[in-house]
C-alpha cells in the first residue's frame, strides 16, 4: 500500500458508537483540521473493546493504538466504560513486557458533541506516535536469548517438609474419604525423584500419599473437572490460592470440596533438577533432610539443596499455609515482611524494550503450540472450547510464526488478569522452558499496584477486579491532551 | 562390509560444512538456554554451536513441518476476457535437500513409522514424499538408556539402524561413521573423512556395551491383544488418564504422531487469495474428533488416550506389522504430568495376565 | 530411502474402486451450476469441474464421497449423491452445522469451488444382485441413499423387490421433497414416508424410524437393509433390523465421521485400526461388530 510508505503512520482507533464516534463526527462536520493516520474502526462501547484486538494490531504491525469511548458515567449500556477503563489501564502496563512501548497505545473519552476534544486527542495522539517512529516489528527482531538469575533469597526458610503431619493427615483423609468421591494429592511418578498427581478412591489408595519438595503439580486444576461432585484436595499454600480463585468466581462450589492443607516448605524446580541428573537409568536412592535432597542416580550423588533448587515462586511466597482449609495440620515457618520479584519478572526488568521483543522473538521460536501452559493452568476453565482453537471468530490462525504464538500467550495472559494466583503451572508445563509465568507476573504486578495491592485467591468473597469497578477509580486517573 | 568412515570431534563442524555445501539443508541439534533447557533440531551455519546431547523435541519436522501449504489458491481475471475469473491453485515448491545430522535411532525409526501411512498406503502424501526423498538421517547411537526411554521394549535399540542413513557411534577420540543405505554411502563416499574400518571394532563394542548396559525388557508381543481386549473397560482408561490434562504435549514431542489438521487461512478466493495449510494436530484435543453436528466419538481424555495408545501399539500394528512407538520417551519426559505409556501398556499386559 | 527393514505394505487390502490420481490434496476446480434449498437448514449444490474433459472423464461409485471446498473456509466430506449415470454435474447435498457448511450454504450458482473425488470405498450392490433391496434414510442420510437407489432403479432388472423407507423430523425437513411424488408412484419402488409427530395434512406415517420399520416388518428373506441416519437412528433401526431377523451381513450402512484428509492418513475418522476415508465410508454391519465400539 503505497500511502503508508510516505509519512503516514499506522494508527488504529476504536471509537464508541455513541460518543466519540459522535465526536470524530462533529469534529468532520465542524471542519476541524485532523491528521489522516488514524483508521478508525467503530464498536458499539468501548466495553466491547477486548484488550485482544489492541494486542492483534499492535503485534500485527500498527504503530499505535487509539481507543475511545464514552466519558465516565455517560456510558450508552451504563457501565461498560467502567469495566473498559480497568481493562485498558491493565493491558497499558502490560505492554511493555512484550516490549512493546506503552505510549503507543491510549484511550480516553469523547462525548459526540466535544469535537474540538476530538481534534486535540488525534492531533496529540498522532504526533507522539510520529515521535516514537515506525513501531519495530515482532517478526524482524533477532532472537535473543537470555537466563533469569535464580540465585535468590527467599521471605522464609525453604525446606523438605520433614516434620510434615503426613500420617495424621492420611487418617483425616481416611476418616473422610467415605463421604467423598475422591481425594486429589501426590503419589510417586516414574521414579522416587518424580511425584504425580494421586486420585484416592479407596482406601488403600491413601497410603500412595506423599509429602515434600517433589510435589510441584497444583492438584486444583482438577476441580472443575469434578463439578456436582464431593471432593477433596490435598493443597500446598498456592494450590490453596487457586482453590480461592475457583471460589471467587464460582467455578467451583465450597460445599462439595474438602480442603485438606499442610504448611509447604517449598517445591523443587524440575527442570534444574532434571537438567542436574541429566541423563541416567536408575534412582538408586532419594533422602530428604531440613535442607534439601539427595538423590542418587546410577551411582552418582547428586545434593538439591532448597536455598538453590526451588521454584522460582518459592523464594518470594508469602502463603506457605493454605488460606482456606478444612483441615489443616502443623505449624507453617513464619514469613519475613518484603517483596521478592520473582526470577522471570527480574530478567524482563532488566532489559530494554527491544530486548525484551527479541526476547519472546527468540522464545516463541520453539513453542510447539502443544498447549499444556493451558490446560496446567488452574484457571483456564474454558478447557474444550478455547478461542485459541475456533474459526469462528478466528483469533488465531494455524500458521507456526513465533508472532502467532506470542499472541496465544497474551491471550493466556489478558484471560487471567486479576485472576492468575502466580501458580506458574504454566510455566512449568512448557517442555521448551519457555518463561511465559513473567507475562502473569507483569499483569499481577499491574493489578495490586491498580487496586490496592489486589491479590487473586486469598479471599473467597472478594470480587475480581477486572469483573467490578468504581466509578471513582482511585489510582485510574485520565491523562490530559495538552 | 558397508562403507566406514572415521571424524575427529575437532573434524564434525568440517564435515558439516560439508554437508551443508550446495545449499543442502543441514539440520543439527542445538540446545536453547532456558531454566528448562531445550535442545531442537535448527540449521546449521558455519559457527553455530550444536550439541550432540538427545534431542528434547523430535526431528520430525523435517518431513512434517508443524505447518506447510499445501497450496494457494486466487481468483485470476482472464486478460482477454476480464469478465471472465478463474480459479488459480498453486502448489507449495519443493522442499530444500535435507540431512538430520546426530538423531538418535529413536528419531530415525520414527521416520520408518511415518514412512508406511504417508507412502505406502492407498495414496502416498507427496508432501511428506518429497522431503522424504530428499531427506538424509545421519544417527549417533546412544550410549547408554535413560530413565524415560525404553527403545528395546519396541522392537529398536540404542544402535538399531532402522530409517538411518549413516550411523555414527562415539569411540574416543572421535565418531566412527557407517553407511547403512546407498543414500548414506554416497552422502560419506562424497565427504573426505578418512577410512574408518580399522576403528569399525572399537564402535562395535562402545554398541555392544550400551545394549548391555539396558535395563531388562518385558514381552509387549501380547500388548495389541491385550490393549484391543480392554477396548470397552472405560474404567482401566478412566483409571489410567485421571491426570492426564489434555494437553497436546505427547503427541506434538513424538516421533511418530502424525495427524494433522487441514485449514484455509487468509483471504478466500480474491485477488489476494489464501493458503491451505496442513497443520500437527493431537488426538488428545476434544475438537479432534468433534463433529459439526456436536456428536464427539471420543468425547472424554480417556476415550482419547485409549486411541493413541491403542494406536501405537494396537492397530497400527494390525495395519504395518509393528508398533508405532520408538520408545524414545519424550511423552513422559515432557508431559506436565509425567503420564507413563509404558505403565499404561505394562497394565494392560497385566490386566490380561489376570483375566 | 532409508529403512533396511521396513515393512512396506499394508497388511490388508484397499478393495480396488475409482480414486483421484495426482496430488490427492489438490482438489479439482468446479463452479456451483444450481442450489437447491432442499429445507430449512439443507442445501443441495449441483456443481460442475471447470475442466471439460475432467468432467467428462469423472467416474465413481454409488456411496463414494468428495471433500467440497470453499476456498477460505475449508473442505467438507459428502457423499455424492446424484447417481454415476449422471454425466452433466456432481450434486452434494449439505447440512448446515458448522462453518465450512455454512460457507457451503452462501454459495451461489457461478461460484468457485473445490471438489476433491472420488473418496472411499462404496455400496457392494454387485453383491446384491437377485435379492431384494430395503433402503433406510433418516434425515440427511437420505442422501447417500438417494444416490444408490437410483443407481439400482436404472439397473432394476438384476435386482428382486427395491423398498425406501424415509424418515424425517417434520414434513418441511424433509429432502428432496419435489421428487418424492416420482418416487410414491413408481411402480418399481416401494416408498413410504413417516415422520415423528403428527402434523396438519401428513397423509403418510408417523413415528420413529425404529418403529415404522418394525410396523412395515420386511422379510429378511433374501433382503438386503441399506440406512444410513444420524448415530441415534442406525443404532435403533439396526436393533430393529436384527429383531426382525436380518443378519448382520446383510445390513449396510455408511458412516459419517469427521474427516480432513480423505486418504486414509490424518487420523480423525478411524474405528480402531480401520479408517472410514479409505476403509468406508461404507460397512457391512458385521464388519462394525468386529471393530471396537467408537461411533
Amino acid at each position: 500500500m503505497p500511502v503508508l510508505e510516505g509519512k503516514e503512520l499506522r494508527i488504529v482507533g476504536f471509537l464508541c458508537n455513541w460518543c466519540s464516534y459522535g465526536g470524530a463526527d462533529t469534529a468532520g462536520v465542524a471542519r476541524a483540521g485532523q491528521p489522516t493516520d488514524l483508521r478508525i474502526i467503530r464498536v458499539p462501547c468501548s466495553g466491547r473493546i477486548d484488550p485482544l484486538f489492541i494486542v492483534k494490531a499492535l503485534l500485527g504491525g500498527a504503530d499505535g493504538v487509539l481507543v475511545s469511548g464514552c466519558h465516565p458515567r455517560d456510558c450508552h449500556y451504563a457501565a461498560g466504560n467502567f469495566y473498559a477503563r480497568r481493562r485498558l489501564e491493565v493491558l497499558k502496563q502490560f505492554l511493555p513486557v512484550l516490549g512493546i512501548d506503552e505510549r503507543r497505545f491510549e484511550y480516553t473519552w469523547v462525548s459526540a458533541s466535544e469535537g474540538q476534544r476530538w481534534q486535540q486527542v488525534v492531533t496529540v495522539f498522532t504526533e507522539r506516535i510520529h515521535q516514537l517512529g515506525r513501531a519495530p516489528r515482532f517478526d524482524d527482531a533477532e532472537p535473543l536469548l537470555k537466563l533469569a538469575d535464580m540465585a535468590l533469597t527467599s521471605l522464609r526458610p525453604l525446606g523438605t517438609g520433614q516434620t510434615a503431619a503426613l500420617d495424621e493427615l492420611k487418617d483425616a483423609i481416611r476418616a473422610k474419604l467415605p463421604e467423598l468421591d475422591c481425594v486429589i494429592g501426590w503419589q510417586q511418578g516414574y521414579d522416587a525423584a518424580h511425584t504425580v498427581p494421586l486420585f484416592i478412591r479407596k482406601p488403600e489408595d491413601v497410603d500412595k500419599l506423599v509429602w515434600g519438595p517433589f510435589n510441584v503439580n497444583n492438584p486444583a486444576v482438577y476441580l472443575p473437572s469434578f463439578k456436582g461432585k464431593k471432593v477433596g484436595i490435598v493443597v500446598k499454600g498456592c494450590d490453596s490460592r487457586s482453590v480461592v480463585e475457583l471460589l471467587q468466581e464460582n467455578l467451583i462450589r465450597r460445599e462439595d470440596v474438602t480442603i485438606f492443607a499442610l504448611p509447604c516448605e517449598g517445591t523443587l524446580d524440575m527442570a534444574r533438577v532434571n537438567e542436574k541428573l541429566g541423563r541416567y537409568q536408575r534412582i538408586d536412592s532419594v533422602s530428604l533432610d531440613e535442607a534439601g535432597a539427595t538423590i542418587v542416580a546410577d551411582g552418582t550423588e547428586h545434593r538439591f539443596c532448597m536455598t538453590e533448587y526451588a521454584q522460582g515462586k518459592c523464594y518470594g511466597c508469602t502463603t506457605p499455609a493454605a488460606v482456606l482449609a478444612d483441615t489443616r495440620l502443623g505449624t507453617p515457618t513464619p514469613v519475613q515482611p518484603g517483596t521478592v520479584v520473582p526470577p522471570e519478572l527480574a530478567l524482563l526488568d532488566s532489559m530494554s524494550l527491544e530486548e525484551r521483543m527479541a526476547f519472546w522473538r527468540g522464545q516463541m521460536e520453539r513453542c510447539l503450540r502443544c498447549y499444556a501452559c493451558r490446560n496446567a493452568c488452574p484457571m483456564c476453565v474454558c478447557r474444550d472450547f478455547c478461542i485459541s482453537d475456533s474459526r469462528n471468530p478466528h483469533w488465531m490462525s494455524q500458521e507456526d510464526s513465533p508472532r502467532e504464538k506470542l499472541f496465544f500467550q497474551t491471550i493466556h495472559a489478558m484471560h487471567l488478569a486479576g485472576r492468575c494466583t502466580g501458580c506458574g503451572e504454566c510455566q512449568r508445563a512448557c517442555p521448551v522452558g519457555i518463561p511465559i509465568l513473567a507475562l502473569r507476573q507483569q499483569i499481577a504486578r499491574a493489578v495490586a499496584q491498580l487496586f490496592d495491592g489486589y491479590r487473586p485467591g486469598l479471599d473467597p468473597a472478594a470480587v475480581p477486579p477486572l469483573l467490578g469497578y468504581e466509578v471513582e477509580e482511585k489510582n485510574i486517573h485520565e491523562r490530559d491532551w495538552k | 562390509m558397508s562403507m566406514i568412515r572415521f571424524v575427529t570431534a575437532d573434524g564434525l563442524p568440517g564435515f558439516l560444512a560439508h554437508l551443508a555445501k550446495d545449499g543442502q539443508r543441514v539440520l543439527v541439534p542445538v540446545e536453547k538456554p532456558a531454566n528448562k533447557p531445550s535442545v531442537v533440531f535448527e540449521p546449521w551455519q558455519e559457527g553455530k554451536a550444536f550439541t550432540l546431547a538427545k534431542a528434547t523435541v523430535p526431528p520430525k519436522e523435517a518431513v512434517l513441518p508443524q505447518c506447510e501449504t499445501l497450496f494457494s489458491f486466487k481468483k485470476a481475471k482472464d486478460p482477454a476476457d476480464p469478465a471472465r475469473v478463474s480459479l488459480q491453485l498453486e502448489e507449495a515448491p519443493p522442499p530444500p535437500p535435507t540431512v538430520v545430522f546426530a538423531c538418535r535411532p529413536c528419531d530415525a525409526r520414527g521416520f520408518a513409522v511415518l514412512d508406511r501411512p504417508y507412502l505406502h498406503g492407498p495414496f502416498a502424501d507427496p508432501c511428506y514424499k518429497a522431503r522424504r526423498e530428499a531427506l538424509t538421517v545421519i544417527t549417533l547411537t546412544c550410549a547408554s538408556g535413560c530413565n524415560t526411554c525404553f527403545c528395546h521394549w519396541v522392537g529398536g535399540g540404542p544402535s538399531s539402524p532402522e530409517g538411518s542413513d549413516v550411523l555414527m557411534t562415539a569411540i574416543e577420540g572421535g565418531y566412527v561413521l557407517q553407511a547403512i543405505t546407498p543414500r548414506g554411502e554416497a552422502c560419506l563416499a562424497a565427504s573426505a573423512l578418512p577410512d574408518g574400518a580399522e576403528v569399525f571394532p572399537r564402535a562395535e563394542e562402545a554398541r555392544k556395551a550400551a545394549w548391555q548396559s539396558l535395563e531388562p525388557a518385558p514381552d509387549l508381543k501380547d500388548a495389541p491383544q491385550r490393549l484391543a481386549a480392554l477396548f470397552t473397560d472405560t474404567t482401566f482408561w478412566q483409571e489410567q488418564t485421571d491426570r492426564c490434562l489434555s494437553c497436546g504435549a505427547c503427541t506434538y514431542f513424538c516421533p511418530t504422531c502424525y495427524c494433522f489438521n487441514i485449514t484455509d487461512e487468509g483471504e478466500g478466493l480474491s485477488e489476494k487469495g489464501g493458503r491451505r495449510l496442513r497443520s500437527w494436530d493431537n488426538c488428545m484435543s476434544s475438537l479432534f474428533t468433534r463433529e459439526a453436528s456436536g456428536h464427539n466419538p471420543r468425547n472424554a481424555k480417556a476415550l482419547r488416550m485409549r486411541n493413541r495408545v491403542s494406536h501405537k501399539f494396537a492397530t497400527y500394528p494390525e495395519n504395518w506389522g509393528s508398533f508405532s512407538c520408538n520408545g524414545c520417551g519424550r511423552c513422559i519426559s515432557n508431559c506436565p504430568v509425567c503420564l507413563d505409556i509404558r505403565a499404561i501398556v505394562l497394565a494392560a499386559l497385566e490386566k490380561g495376565a489376570d483375566a | 530411502m532409508s529403512g533396511t527393514k521396513t515393512q512396506q505394505t499394508m497388511l490388508r487390502e484397499i478393495s480396488p474402486r475409482p480414486m483421484p490420481d495426482g496430488n490427492p490434496y489438490l482438489p479439482m476446480p468446479a463452479t456451483v451450476a444450481e442450489v437447491i434449498q432442499e429445507t430449512g437448514n439443507i442445501k443441495t449444490m449441483r456443481v460442475v469441474l471447470d475442466d471439460a474433459e475432467a468432467m467428462r472423464q469423472f467416474v465413481y461409485e454409488p456411496g463414494q464421497v468428495g471433500q467440497l471446498s470453499v476456498f477460505g473456509a475449508g473442505e467438507s466430506t459428502f457423499v455424492i449423491n446424484s447417481p454415476p449415470s449422471q454425466k452433466d454435474y456432481l450434486q452434494f447435498s449439505v447440512m448446515q452445522a458448522g462453518e465450512v457448511t455454512a460457507a457451503i450454504h452462501r454459495l451461489s450458482p457461478g461460484d468457485k469451488v473445490g471438489v476433491r473425488a472420488p473418496l472411499g470405498n462404496y455400496f457392494p450392490y454387485a453383491d446384491w444382485k437377485g435379492k431384494d433391496v430395503f433402503f433406510v434414510g433418516g434425515g440427511i442420510g437420505m442422501a447417500p441413499i438417494r444416490t444408490i437407489m437410483l443407481h439400482l432403479l436404472e439397473h432394476k432388472d438384476d435386482y428382486g423387490k427395491v423398498s425406501l423407507l424415509y424418515g424425517a423430523r417434520s414434513p418441511r425437513d424433509m429432502a428432496y421433497s419435489y421428487e418424492l411424488d416420482d418416487w410414491l408412484r413408481r411402480p418399481d419402488l416401494d416408498c413410504t414416508l413417516c415422520i415423528d409427530a403428527p402434523f396438519e395434512g401428513w397423509e403418510h406415517k408417523v413415528g420413529l424410524i425404529p418403529n415404522v420399520l418394525l410396523e412395515l416388518a420386511p422379510s429378511p428373506a433374501n433382503c438386503v437393509a441399506v440406512l444410513c441416519g444420524p448415530p441415534i437412528m442406525i443404532k435403533f433401526t439396526v436393533q430393529a433390523l436384527e429383531k426382525l431377523g436380518f443378519a448382520p451381513e446383510n445390513i449396510v450402512t455408511t458412516l459419517e465421521k469427521r474427516m480432513k484428509c480423505g486418504i486414509g492418513i490424518c487420523g480423525r475418522c478411524n474405528i480402531g485400526g480401520r479408517y472410514v476415508c479409505i476403509d468406508g465410508p461404507v460397512f457391512t454391519w458385521k464388519e462394525l461388530q468386529a471393530l471396537p465400539p467408537e461411533l
